[in-house]
C-alpha cells in the first residue's frame, strides 16, 4: 500500500510550482493547507469516527437514561448524575482512583525515564536489559498478578520474610490489608508499566541531537545540567505524550486491580473503571454506569487540556 | 594519578552491572514462575508455600498443548489479527499524525483533543453499543470485527504526532523549497526519521492485539476463531482449571514477542543522528 | 461467473436473514418437518451436559436437532451472552447461569413466558417454585447442586477423630477441624479447607438462620458464622483467607492432594474428584460425603432433613426466537427439566434439579463414588435454599456483601463493623 502512495506523491511533488506560498493569496493558501491536512487525517478519521467516536457519543446519551442493556433506554435527564452525589461507593472509588493516580503517575514517569536514560547509553548488554525491562509489559497479566500475590503473601511471601530481617513487630498485610493493598497494587502497576513507557522515552531520546550535548559538555555543564537544559527540552513532545498517556491509563486502571485484589479487601482498591463494570455488567444499570464513565472522561480530559495548554505555552 | 579515577570508574561500572543483573532477575521472576509452573502437574501449581522446583518435571505439557488443544488455530488467528491491526494502525496513524503535527488548519487542535478524549473513555463502558453496531453489519463472530475495532484507535495518531513535532521544521521547510509536496515530505523526510517511533508503535500495537482478551471474548464465539488468550482462558472450566497448561500456553505466547523485541532492538534506538540527516 | 453465483447466494442468505430476523411478524407455522434449535452453553470440552441433553432429546425427537453455541465458562459467560442478547444475536434457548441476573433478564424482555412448561414439571423439581415472578415463570431449573461436606476417611483415621455421622452442627465441625489439624500433625495439612468465595460462609448462614433474608436490611445473622470461621482460621484449623487468596489455592488441589481432611463444597465436586482420582491428578484415598453441618440440633441426624444451599441452573427461551420454533423449544425445556433429562444428566455424574431414586442410583453406580449409607443420604436428602433468592435487588446486595466478606475474612474490619457498614450501604445504595 505504501509504494503506490509514495509514487503518486513523487509525481505530484514535481508538478508543484516552486514556493507556492509566495504566489497564492493567503486565504486560498489556508484553504489548500486545510484540504491537504484533511487528506492526511481522513483515512484514519473515517474509521475512527464510525467505530470509536459514534459509540462513545452514544455513551453520553446513555448516561442520561435508565437502561438495562436489553430493553429501550428511558430518558431520565440528569438523575444519574444527581445520584452520584450521594453514592458513597462512587466516592470511595473516586478517592481510590485519585490515590492510585497520584502515586502511580509520578513514580512511573521517573522510573521509566531513568531506565530509558540508562539503557540509551552505549552499554554492553543494553539490548538484553531493554528486553528484560519490557518483559513485564508482555507477560500475561494473570501470571503477573498470581506471582506478585504470592510474593506479597503475608504468611508465606518472600517480601515479608525479607522485611522480617529488619523489622520487629507487625509487617504489612499487602493485598489482604485495607491500608497496604493500594500501595501493593501501585508497586505492581509501576513495575508492569515501566518498560512500556521506557520504550516511548527511548524513541523520544533519539531525537535529542548529539551535538547539543557535545556543545554543553564543552561549556562545562555537568551531567545533571545537560539533562535539565538539553535533554528535557528536546524531549518535551514525548514528555507530553507520556504524561497524558500515564495520566489517562492511571485513571482508567482496571485489569490489574481486577486480577490482583478484585477491589478488595472491602472496597480498599475499588476504582472507577471497576465500578463501571460492576454497575454495568453485574447489576445491569448501564445508564448509571455510563454516567460514572462520563465523570471519568471529564477528569481525564480536564487534566489533558491543562497539560495541553501548558505545553502550548512552553512551545510559544 | 590517572589510574585511580579509572579504577573507581571501573568498580562503579561493575557495581552498576551487579545492580542491573539483580534487578533483571527480579523483573524476570514472574516469567520464571510461569516457566516453572508450566513444567508442573496441575495440582502442584498453587501451593502454600510456593514450590519452586517442579517434581516430577512435566515436559508433556509442551506436547499436550499442541495435541490436546487447538494451539495451532489460536496462534494462526492471533497472528492474523495482530499483523492486520498493526499494519493498519501504523499506516493510517502515521499518515494522520502528519496532518496534526505539520499542517495548520482551523479546528485542528479541537479535533486532536477529541482523539485523545476517546482514549479517556474506558472501553467496557461503550463496548455494548459498539457491539450492537458491528453486529447489525453482521460482523460479530468474525475476525473482521476485531481488526476494525483495534485498527483506527487514537493511540497511534497521538504517538506519531508527538514524535513528528520533535523533528525540526527546518527539514521539511528545506524539502518544500526543493519542491516536494506535503505527501512527499511525509514519505521521504519524516517517515525515515521516525523509525524509533514507528518501531515502538509497531511493537506496542502488536502486543496489545496479541494479548487482548475482552475484545475477542465479546466478539468471537466459534472455536475456529479463537485467539491464544481466549483459548488459554478455556482451560479454566466451570469446576476445574488446567493451570499448568495455561502457564505453558502463556510461556509460548510471550516468546515470539520477546524475540521480535530483541531482534528489533536497533530500530528502537536509531536516532536522527545515526540516519545521517542533520538538523 | 463466479461473482454472479456468489452474489445470488448472498441475496438468498440476506433474504433468509431478514426472514428469521423478523420472525415475530411472520405467520406462525406449524413445526412439522425438521427443526433446528440453538442452545447456548459453555466450555463444551469439560462440560458435557449440553451435548448430553441435546443428544438425548434428538434421540427422542429425531426431527429436532439441537445445535450448540459455545460461550466461555465462568462469569465471562454472562458478559458474552449479555452482548449477544443486546445485539439480538443470542441462540433460541439459553442458560440463565447466575440466578442473580434472572430478574434483569426478565425485565429486559429477553425471556419468554414459559409458565405452561413449569406447570407440567414435577413440583418436587429443586428450585422450581421460586422462579415464578408474580405468577409467571421465565426459566426452569434443569440442574441443582447442593453443598455437602466432603471428608478424607484416611486422614480422620490417622488423626483418631470420629468420622462425621450426620449429627454435626458447625460447632462440632469446628472442633473436629481443630482435632484433625493437631492429630494429623503435619505441617501444611489442615483439618478443613474453606474456599475464598463469599457463599462458603454467607450461603449457609442465609439458608440455615431463622428469618434470615437478603433484602431485610439486617445482616446480623451472618455474625455467628463469621466469628466461628475467624476462630478456626486463627487456630490454624484451615488455611487463612489471606493465604487462600494470595497463593491462589484451589479446593481441588487442597482436598485432592490430601492437604485438608474436610471440605464443604457443592455436589458437582463428586464428579470432579472421581475423575481426578482416576487420572492421577488427585491422590488415591478413601473419602465420603456427609450432610453439611447445621446451625443447631433441630435439623441434624439422619431422621431430619438437613438444610443447605445451592442455586439451581435454569434454562429459558430467548424472547426473540422464531415463533415457529416456540413449541419445539418449550418441549425441549420440558424434556430437559423433566425425568428424562434428569436421567440423562445423572448418567454422566451431574446432579439434576429433579432428584429421584433413579438419579441417586445412577450417581452411586458410577465407579469411584463412595458407597456408604451416609454418603447416599447426604446426597439425596436435603432442603436446598438458594444462595441468590430471586429478587430485583439481589445482584446489588450480593456485591456489597461480597465486599464485606473480603473485609472480614482478611481481618481488616471487625465482624460487627463490617456488617453494620454493609447494612448502611444497602440502605444508601440499593434502597
Amino acid at each position: 500500500m505504501a509504494t503506490p502512495v509514495a509514487h503518486e506523491q513523487r509525481t505530484l511533488g514535481f508538478t508543484q510550482p516552486e514556493r507556492p506560498q509566495l504566489r497564492a493569496p493567503r486565504t486560498s493558501l489556508r484553504l489548500r493547507n486545510a484540504l491537504i491536512g484533511w487528506t492526511f487525517i481522513l483515512p484514519n478519521f473515517l474509521g475512527f469516527a464510525v467505530l470509536t467516536l459514534a459509540p462513545v457519543a452514544t455513551l453520553f446519551y446513555i448516561s442520561l437514561t435508565s437502561w438495562n442493556i436489553f430493553g429501550a433506554a428511558q430518558w431520565v435527564g440528569l438523575d444519574n448524575f444527581a445520584r452520584l452525589i450521594g453514592d458513597k461507593s462512587f466516592h470511595t472509588a473516586l478517592g481510590n482512583t485519585f490515590y492510585y493516580a497520584a502515586l502511580h503517575i509520578p513514580i512511573t514517569i521517573v522510573v521509566s525515564l531513568s531506565l530509558a536514560l540508562l539503557l540509551n547509553q552505549k552499554l554492553r548488554g543494553a539490548a538484553f536489559f531493554r528486553t528484560v525491562a519490557f518483559f513485564p509489559y508482555i507477560t500475561s497479566i494473570v501470571a503477573v498478578a498470581v506471582v506478585w500475590n504470592m510474593l506479597f503473601s503475608p504468611e508465606f511471601g518472600p517480601i515479608n520474610q525479607f522485611l522480617s530481617l529488619f523489622v520487629d513487630g507487625d509487617l504489612p498485610g499487602w493485598t489482604v490489608s485495607k491500608d497496604w493493598a493500594m500501595p501493593a497494587v501501585i508497586i505492581v502497576g509501576t513495575w508492569k508499566d515501566m518498560g512500556y513507557y521506557m520504550l516511548l522515552f527511548l524513541a523520544g531520546l533519539q531525537t535529542v541531537p548529539g551535538e547539543l550535548h557535545e556543545a554543553a559538555r564543552i561549556d562545562g555543564a555537568n551531567a545533571w545540567q545537560r539533562f535539565w537544559n538539553v535533554t528535557l527540552p528536546c524531549l518535551r513532545p514525548t514528555m507530553f505524550f507520556v504524561t497524558v498517556m500515564v495520566t489517562i491509563q492511571s485513571f482508567k486502571v482496571f485489569d490489574l486491580i481486577l486480577v490482583m485484589t478484585d477491589g478488595g479487601p472491602g472496597q480498599a482498591t475499588l476504582v472507577l473503571s471497576q465500578y463501571i463494570y460492576q454497575k454495568g455488567f453485574e447489576q445491569f444499570e448501564f445508564g448509571y454506569a455510563s454516567s460514572v464513565a462520563v465523570v471519568l472522561f471529564l477528569i481525564c480530559i480536564l487534566v489533558t487540556v491543562v497539560q495541553f495548554l501548558y505545553n502550548k505555552r512552553k512551545e510559544a | 594519578m590517572a589510574a585511580r579515577p579509572s579504577a573507581l570508574r571501573r568498580s562503579g561500572r561493575v557495581l552498576l552491572y551487579v545492580v542491573m543483573i539483580v534487578a533483571a532477575a527480579g523483573i524476570m521472576l514472574p516469567f520464571a514462575w510461569m516457566v516453572i509452573s508450566s513444567l508442573k502437574q496441575n495440582n502442584q501449581v498453587f501451593t502454600a508455600p510456593v514450590q519452586w522446583i517442579p517434581a516430577p518435571v512435566q515436559w508433556r505439557n509442551y506436547l499436550d498443548i499442541w495435541v490436546k488443544a487447538d494451539m495451532v488455530t489460536w496462534v494462526r488467528n492471533t497472528l492474523v489479527l495482530s499483523v492486520a491491526v498493526t499494519l493498519l494502525q501504523v499506516l493510517t496513524g502515521s499518515f494522520a499524525a502528519y496532518g496534526f503535527a505539520k499542517m495548520r488548519f482551523p479546528g485542528r487542535d479541537a479535533l486532536f483533543l477529541l482523539y485523545i478524549g476517546t482514549i479517556a473513555v474506558p472501553w467496557q463502558s461503550y463496548m455494548i453499543p459498539q457491539f450492537q453496531m458491528l453486529s447489525s453489519w453482521g460482523l460479530n463472530n468474525t475476525l473482521w470485527a476485531i481488526m476494525l475495532l483495534q485498527a483506527f484507535g487514537a493511540f497511534g495518531v497521538f504517538l506519531m504526532k508527538q514524535y513528528y513535532e520533535s523533528i525540526p521544521d527546518s527539514l521539511s521547510e528545506a524539502a518544500r523549497i526543493d519542491g516536494l509536496s506535503e505527501y512527499g515530505i511525509w514519505w521521504r523526510i519524516i517517515m525515515p526519521l521516525s523509525v524509533p517511533a514507528l518501531a515502538s508503535l509497531t511493537i506496542i500495537t502488536f502486543v496489545s492485539t496479541w494479548n487482548d482478551y475482552l475484545g475477542p471474548l465479546i466478539y468471537l464465539r466459534d472455536r475456529s476463531l479463537w485467539t491464544i488468550q481466549l483459548g488459554l482462558q478455556s482451560f479454566i472450566g466451570e469446576y476445574n482449571a488446567e493451570h499448568a497448561l495455561i502457564m505453558t500456553g502463556s510461556v509460548l505466547s510471550v516468546l515470539p514477542i520477546a524475540l521480535i523485541f530483541l531482534l528489533g532492538q536497533r530500530y528502537f534506538v536509531e536516532g536522527i543522528a545515526t540516519t545521517g540527516v542533520k538538523g | 461467473m463466479n461473482r454472479k453465483i456468489m452474489s445470488a447466494v448472498g441475496v438468498a442468505a440476506a433474504a433468509a436473514l431478514t426472514l428469521t430476523g423478523c420472525g415475530g411478524e411472520s405467520e406462525p407455522a406449524a413445526a412439522d418437518g425438521p427443526v433446528t434449535l440453538t442452545l447456548a452453553g459453555w466450555d463444551f470440552a469439560s462440560t458435557p451436559e449440553f451435548q448430553t441433553l441435546a443428544d438425548a432429546y434428538h434421540e427422542a425427537n429425531p426431527d429436532v436437532t439441537v445445535e450448540l453455541k459455545e460461550y466461555p465458562a465462568g462469569d465471562d459467560y454472562d458478559t458474552a451472552l449479555t452482548a449477544d442478547l443486546a445485539a439480538g444475536a443470542a441462540p433460541d434457548v439459553f442458560i440463565v447461569k447466575n440466578l442473580k441476573n434472572y430478574v434483569t433478564f426478565t425485565e429486559g424482555g429477553t425471556l419468554l413466558d414459559i409458565s405452561d412448561v413449569a406447570a407440567e414439571l414435577d413440583p418436587a423439581t429443586g428450585g422450581l417454585e421460586p422462579m415464578a415472578i408474580d405468577g409467571v415463570t421465565y426459566a426452569v431449573p434443569y440442574r441443582q447442586d447442593s453443598w455437602l461436606l466432603y471428608y478424607n476417611k484416611e486422614l480422620f483415621e490417622k488423626a483418631g477423630v470420629d468420622l462425621p455421622d450426620g449429627s454435626w452442627t458447625w460447632d462440632d465441625y469446628a472442633e473436629a477441624a481443630e482435632q484433625l489439624t493437631e492429630g494429623i500433625g503435619e505441617k501444611q495439612v489442615t483439618g478443613t479447607y474453606l474456599h475464598s468465595w463469599q457463599s462458603t460462609v454467607q450461603g449457609f448462614a442465609l439458608a440455615q438462620s431463622e428469618g434470615a433474608s437478603l433484602d431485610g436490611g439486617d445482616f446480623s445473622f451472618l455474625a455467628p458464622y463469621y466469628e466461628r470461621v475467624l476462630a478456626m482460621q486463627d487456630a490454624g484449623a484451615q488455611p487463612s483467607y489471606a493465604t487462600v487468596t494470595t497463593n491462589e489455592l484451589t479446593y481441588q488441589a487442597q482436598f485432592g492432594t490430601q492437604k485438608s481432611a474436610m471440605l464443604p463444597m457443592g455436589s458437582w465436586y463428586i464428579g470432579t474428584l472421581v475423575a481426578e482420582q482416576e487420572s492421577g491428578a488427585a491422590d488415591t484415598f478413601e473419602w465420603g460425603i456427609a450432610p453439611i453441618p447445621q446451625l443447631d440440633e433441630s435439623t441434624t441426624g439422619t431422621e431430619s432433613t438437613p438444610v443447605t444451599f445451592g442455586d439451581p441452573t435454569t434454562m429459558g427461551i430467548n424472547a426473540g426466537i422464531d415463533e415457529a420454533k416456540i413449541e419445539t423449544a418449550k418441549d425441549f425445556l420440558t424434556f430437559a427439566a423433566g425425568p428424562d433429562g434428569a436421567a440423562a444428566l445423572a448418567g454422566i455424574g451431574i446432579t439434576p434439579a429433579l432428584i429421584d431414586d433413579a438419579v441417586a442410583d445412577a450417581i452411586f453406580g458410577l465407579e469411584g463414588v463412595p458407597q456408604d449409607d451416609l454418603s447416599r443420604f447426604a446426597y439425596a436428602t436435603h432442603e436446598t435454599l438458594p444462595e441468590n433468592p430471586v429478587g430485583q435487588k439481589t445482584a446489588a446486595i450480593q456485591t456489597i456483601l461480597g465486599e464485606a466478606h473480603s473485609a472480614i475474612m482478611s481481618e481488616s474490619t471487625p465482624v460487627d463493623e463490617a456488617l453494620a457498614e454493609a447494612e448502611e450501604r444497602v440502605a444508601n445504595e440499593v434502597g
